[in-house]
């Protein structure tokens, strides 16, 4: 259970089962791993509820009141922050379990299921939103460091990632090389970048980012 | 006791003899009269007298003994025109092939409509089975799949460092509850087919082995079974749900007949008698493939089937409804081959057992 025994409370296991014995087995078990847990009965108490800005997943029964969990599971996957989703069924058959893991379930568990089986899928699925949360954040700190640049050293970084030389550069924005040197190396420092290949790589991400949003 | 004659049985000993002398008569009828009388159009008579009780190969025999007798009655009549005779000699013969061929694929079209509805009952009873199956397993998943989660929670408590005494006693106490509600789900579907069993009127066991064979003839004449019943006349009356006892006594017939049916010897007995005082036995004998590749004390669980398409549904429910009935139901090697059903049924009760909730 690596991974698993942490107990900073920097993470949390959402369950949805609309069965009071189920959630509180849930519960109870998740809790003597260390896990911080939060049960619902429904999906709609679930989304009026308030959830920390911290790793987290869901573990989602099938058969609930009003919406059920395929479709709450398709819905969260086309979100703009997908959570995590582990599906639990009380009568799961191979067509939903192929259903689910389509869209984008960590683990299909049919009850009964063996405890080491939803901790393992609990365990990826935490470890897949810290690394997406990771992700998100590294890109936000860029996205911050690129608005720290005047217009100029914006100008300048475009023409540098597509490796043009810097007489060239100023050449064309009619500027001196040297304002072009300065301008680089000022960019370099706002933008953390440790060399021009670091630097590239930046504008790749940021760029491959804003056309992934795109669509 | 009054006592309904079991009229399958009866006919079939009395038919052939019906069906000999009937044709005795057209042929003297048709042989004393002059040619241009036509009595061997009687014939067809027979025919369909046979079609109704005989199987295919044997109809097909008696139309042809009764196209022999119209040729040989041709030969020994001596008075009237040839020419007249001769024509209704072979008017009569094709009208027996008529309507033998005509009887015949009338038969086989309603034999083929009852083995549609046969299997349609069953389809149908299956797919119910198996609705109510299916929910009575949701059912019982739910509080299992807590007693499985709260019983790793318990052991995780107690093994943590330091151990939670107070978390693993909740967790167990839930363990506890749920196992209850398990168990009460178990005792409301007992209640289920106790109240069942609550149709209980007075009734007589040949009468529901006779109404129960009736059932069952076409299938015993199709497969070419004999089926052959030993009832005592002399039995007490007993309370019990009729339907039920018929379903016990349908499916063991059935269940005979699957076991004879692909071998030479195809007998089938129903016997009813005295059992121990107070108890009255209803046994089932084959001259099938006996015991010998069943597990003997496991044949009336449920889901034990040794049939590829069978459900292992029917003897455990006989065993249910009979036991139900405060009897008992158990299997024997037969002699000298095959095997024997037998179950019992106590009388002088004035009610069933199990009726009184």
């Amino acid at each position: 259970m690596s991974g698993l025994a942490s107990s900073d409370s920097g993470q949390i296991v959402f369950v949805i089962d609309d069965d009071p014995a189920i959630l509180e087995a849930l519960d109870s078990l998740l809790r003597s791993v260390g896990l911080d847990v939060s049960c619902f009965g429904s999906v709609a108490a679930f989304l009026d509820a308030p959830r920390p800005d911290i790793p987290s997943c869901l573990v989602l029964d099938v058969r609930l009141p009003g919406k059920s969990g395929m479709d709450f599971q398709k819905e969260l996957a086309g979100s703009q922050a997908p959570l995590p989703v582990i599906i639990m069924t009380g009568h799961g058959d191979i067509a939903m379990s192929v259903q689910a893991m389509k869209a984008g379930a960590i683990d299909f568990l049919p009850k009964p299921f063996r405890e080491q089986d939803l901790l393992d899928a609990i365990a990826a699925a935490l470890d897949k939103d810290r690394s997406r949360r990771a992700h998100m954040a590294e890109l936000d700190a860029l996205r911050a460091r690129l608005a720290t640049l005047s217009d100029g050293e914006r100008d300048v970084v475009a023409q540098v990632v597509l490796g043009r030389l810097n007489k060239q550069i100023a050449g064309d924005l009619g500027v001196s090389e040297i304002t072009v040197k300065v301008r680089r190396a000022r960019a370099m420092r706002k933008m953390q970048a440790g060399s021009l290949p670091e630097l590239v790589k930046m504008i790749d991400r940021l760029a491959a980012e804003s056309s992934a949003r795109g669509h | 006791m009054p006592r309904t004659p079991f009229l399958p049985h009866l006919g079939a000993r009395v038919m052939p003899v019906l069906l000999v002398v009937l044709a005795a008569v057209i042929f003297v009828l048709d042989t004393i009269t002059n040619f241009e009388i036509a009595v061997a159009v009687l014939y067809v008579a027979i025919v369909l007298i046979a079609v109704q009780h005989l199987g295919r190969r044997r109809v097909v025999m008696v139309a042809a003994g009764c196209m022999a007798l119209t040729v040989l009655s041709f030969a020994l009549t001596r008075t009237g025109s040839v020419t007249s005779g001769l024509i209704n000699c072979a008017i009569s013969l094709v009208a027996i092939g008529v309507t033998t061929y005509l009887a015949l694929r009338a038969a086989a079209a309603e034999a083929a409509a009852r083995e549609a509805q046969t299997q349609l009952a069953h389809i149908t009873r299956v797919t119910m089975l198996g609705e109510l199956m299916a929910s009575i397993a949701h059912e019982l998943n739910q509080p299992l799949t807590a007693i499985v989660l709260n019983g790793n929670a318990t052991l995780r408590w107690l093994a943590a460092r330091p151990a939670n005494p107070d978390e693993a006693g909740k967790a167990a106490q839930r363990i506890v509850r749920d196992a209850e509600r398990a168990t009460d789900l178990i005792k409301r579907l007992r209640g289920l087919t106790r109240r069942a069993a609550n149709k209980a009127i007075w009734l007589d066991v040949n009468q529901v082995v006779a109404d129960t064979l009736t059932l069952v003839q076409h299938e015993a004449v199709r497969n070419n079974i004999a089926l052959r019943t030993e009832l005592d006349d002399d039995l007490p009356l007993l309370q019990a749900d009729p339907v039920q006892i018929q379903q016990v006594v349908l499916n063991l017939a059935l269940n005979a007949f699957e076991a004879v049916v692909g071998g030479k010897e195809r007998d089938v007995t129903l016997t009813t008698g005295p059992g121990k005082p107070g108890e009255i036995i209803v046994a089932v004998s084959d001259s099938g493939r006996g015991l010998d590749s069943v597990q003997p004390d496991r044949i009336f669980d449920a889901f034990y089937t040794t049939k590829p398409e069978g459900l292992g549904m029917g003897l455990a429910i006989s065993r249910s409804i009979v036991e139900s009935h405060g009897g008992r139901i158990w299997a024997e090697p037969a002699m000298p081959r095959g095997a024997s059903f037998f179950f019992s049924l106590p009388t002088g009760r004035t009610k069933a057992r199990g009726s009184g909730q």
